[in-house]
């Protein structure tokens, strides 16, 4: 300890901060994560205000018109893969940069190739992002980025999976918690769907199969997987307990390892497609509920009389929030896969409201849980409750906000099909609850504006900054032996 | 170290085992499907210019508030009664595939028989018309306007919709 701690901070020292925490050129710990993870809010921020922007252009369509680059077609592939690519997959990646270590008891294999491949994921989604703006695209869903964004994001998933599983099998720690199964499941398969997703167009109706087998796995076992990850390595930790059991994250592991590769065909029941892809689909999505169950069960018992830490910790709330909202939208999405009720509501707003539970109910609520965890557990910082506090109530407001405008919506309108309306007829009826889709956006960007206040103020208060000084100190004195 | 593999090992082979069930009945199996794998009777494949209407229709994200399926079931009942519920034949020569998830807008695999080219120049003008001003036609609509396609780009993608489904109302001369 022979650093004497510095009480003013000067825009200098930012600076010197923000370069040492993003240059490759030195081992430390955590660098990796801590790159992963601040990309992932970054995507997050942009995509939330695309959907912002969209939200908008539903009920106000002249809203930017005129702009190639910002029509509502183009935005919305940006809006989707900055969420996928951007937001979840580096966000929660950076937590599996920090889980794996901690787990494995094992730094992690190269912190400088995590590093560059999070730089290298970055500028490449930038650059995807900015090709389909111009209108470069492969104009499948979830498939936009066009060539050669769209392999290097397979690359570069080969050499973080290499990275991660080369830590996994070198660790000294003899146990793998379910965290890290999750990571594995999430990691190997990944490169066989994606690049059967993207490397080439089928035909017909075999295109649309294999376009939601690939879809369908990148939300199912990429990144529900190490969202889950996250949430089983974080929730015992906040609430001060151990899971409830082993046996039951077990069971829900391999049932959902089991069903969800198989739940793509979903998209398409009562479509043109034949009758056992429908079969199997519909079977294995309501078979989700297996999974699902074993995962509100081990959760929900954990946080069982945790009354005291929810009052106290903003973290755990969103943990908690995240949790919630996890089951809610895999309920929700079994239930929709029932054919009578897939009939009804499929193609009305109901699929947009579960699927947006999904993303900002359990994605971003439980990447903001990690990252409170990260910067009180971790890092030992002190962050500030009151926006923490404030950001909490706006997300968590904004969540249920947009998934009951959209929920109620799609119900009418497929009730109002089902009566024999036209779409066209029910365009005024749209109107308010678009409205109140912006206007719960609008309340979750806010909220993440004062978050990203928060963590700025945090990262670079002058304990922060020394720690980070303290962990140099270490690895100068590490190389030095 | 090699012990340590053992015990990650049983892992991975399950999951590779219970991944690749899935991947060849989803990906395999359509394959050796005769429904995907032949054209429905009657369906023509698509001109340079329909082609070229398509990928616009693609590049600027039609799909994502239209859909190209009509279900045989009661929701979808206005449209499969008046144009029968699609087959995937139907679909042999849309590569990708526009089926879509959503219904922002409506369904449009029949579009080629509602604004059937058979009406000649004012079916054309409507959809150009339509596709630049979306609110010039119907002030409630919500349908970006299409204003800075070029000509040539409008009335590419007006052929892709006069195409849809079109091939249904023109059955080929029967060859004995």
């Amino acid at each position: 300890m022979t650093t004497t701690p510095n009480t003013s901070i000067t825009p200098a020292d930012r600076i010197d901060w923000f370069q040492k925490i993003t240059s490759p050129a030195l081992e430390q710990k955590d660098k990796a994560m801590q790159v992963w993870l601040f990309s992932g809010v970054f995507w997050l921020t942009v995509m939330i205000t695309i959907g912002v922007i969209e939200a908008v252009k539903l009920f106000y369509p002249e809203f930017l018109q005129g702009i190639p680059a910002l029509a509502y077609g183009r935005l919305r592939a940006v809006h989707t893969n900055i969420g996928i690519f951007g937001f979840m997959s580096m966000g929660y990646l950076g937590a599996a940069f920090y889980m794996i270590p901690r787990l494995t008891r094992t730094p992690i294999f190269s912190e400088t190739l995590g590093v560059l491949t999070a730089w290298g994921w970055n500028l490449n989604l930038l650059g995807g992002a900015i090709a389909i703006m111009l209108g470069f695209t492969k104009g499948k869903e979830y498939e936009e980025l066009p060539f050669p964004f769209d392999m290097t994001i397979g690359l570069i998933e080969i050499l973080i999976a290499g990275n991660l599983f080369s830590t996994v099998v070198l660790r000294r720690e003899r146990q793998v918690y379910v965290s890290v199964w999750y990571v594995l499941l999430a990691l190997i398969p990944f490169p066989i769907y994606y690049t059967l997703g993207n490397m080439r167009n089928f035909r017909g109706v075999e295109d649309a199969i294999i376009n939601w087998f690939y879809s369908h796995n990148l939300f199912g076992i990429w990144l529900t997987a190490l969202g889950l990850a996250t949430l089983y390595y974080i929730v015992p930790k906040q609430a001060n307990k151990p899971l409830v059991s082993h046996a039951i994250s077990f069971l829900g592991f391999w049932t959902l390892a089991a069903f969800y590769p198989w739940n793509g065909g979903h998209h398409m029941i009562w479509g043109p497609v034949p009758n056992w892809v429908m079969a199997a689909s519909v079977t294995a999505s309501i078979a989700m509920f297996v999974p699902t169950f074993a995962t509100m069960v081990n959760f929900g018992g954990t946080a069982f009389g945790t009354g005291d830490v929810i009052k106290r910790d903003v973290g755990y709330r969103f943990s908690l929030l995240a949790y919630a909202s996890y089951v809610g939208t895999s309920l929700w999405g079994s239930g929709l896969a029932i054919m009578g009720l897939n009939a009804k509501y499929h193609f009305s707003s109901m699929t947009i409201a579960h699927v947006h539970l999904g993303f900002i109910g359990f994605g971003v609520a439980g990447l903001m849980a990690f990252i409170y965890y990260y910067l009180e557990r971790g890092r030992k910082l002190q962050y500030s409750r009151s926006l923490a506090e404030w950001h909490f109530w706006l997300t968590a407001i904004g969540i249920v906000g947009y998934t009951v405008s959209m929920g109620v919506l799609g119900y009418l309108e497929g009730n109002a099909w089902f009566a024999g309306e036209s779409v066209q007829s029910l365009l005024p009826l749209r109107y308010w609850y678009n409205v109140a889709r912006a206007a719960s956006g609008m309340l979750i960007l806010v909220g993440q504006g004062l978050f990203l206040l928060n963590l700025w103020q945090t990262l670079t208060q002058p304990e922060a900054l020394r720690s980070l000084a303290l962990d140099e100190l270490e690895v100068e004195e590490r190389l030095a032996e | 170290m090699k012990f340590k593999f053992f015990r990650t090992f049983p892992i991975i082979v399950g999951l590779s085992i219970l991944f690749g069930l899935a991947f060849s009945g989803l990906v395999v199996a359509p394959v050796f499907t005769s429904s995907i794998a032949t054209a429905s009777p009657g369906l023509v494949a698509y001109t340079p210019t329909e082609q070229h209407g398509r990928q616009i229709y693609l590049r600027e994200g039609c799909v994502y508030c239209h859909s190209q399926q009509v279900r045989s079931v009661k929701a979808d009942e206005p449209l499969s009664t008046s144009f029968g519920a699609a087959k995937a034949g139907d679909y042999y020569y849309d590569s990708p595939n526009a089926l879509g998830t959503s219904r922002q807008g409506p369904d449009l695999s029949n579009e080629g028989r509602v604004w059937s080219k058979d009406y000649g120049d004012s079916a054309r003008e409507y959809l150009i018309g339509h596709f630049k001003n979306p609110r010039a036609y119907n002030p409630q609509s919500i349908m970006p306007a299409y204003d800075y396609l070029s000509d040539s780009e409008l009335s590419d993608l007006t052929d892709y919709m006069q195409a849809l489904g079109a091939w249904k109302d023109h059955p080929p001369e029967e060859t004995p």
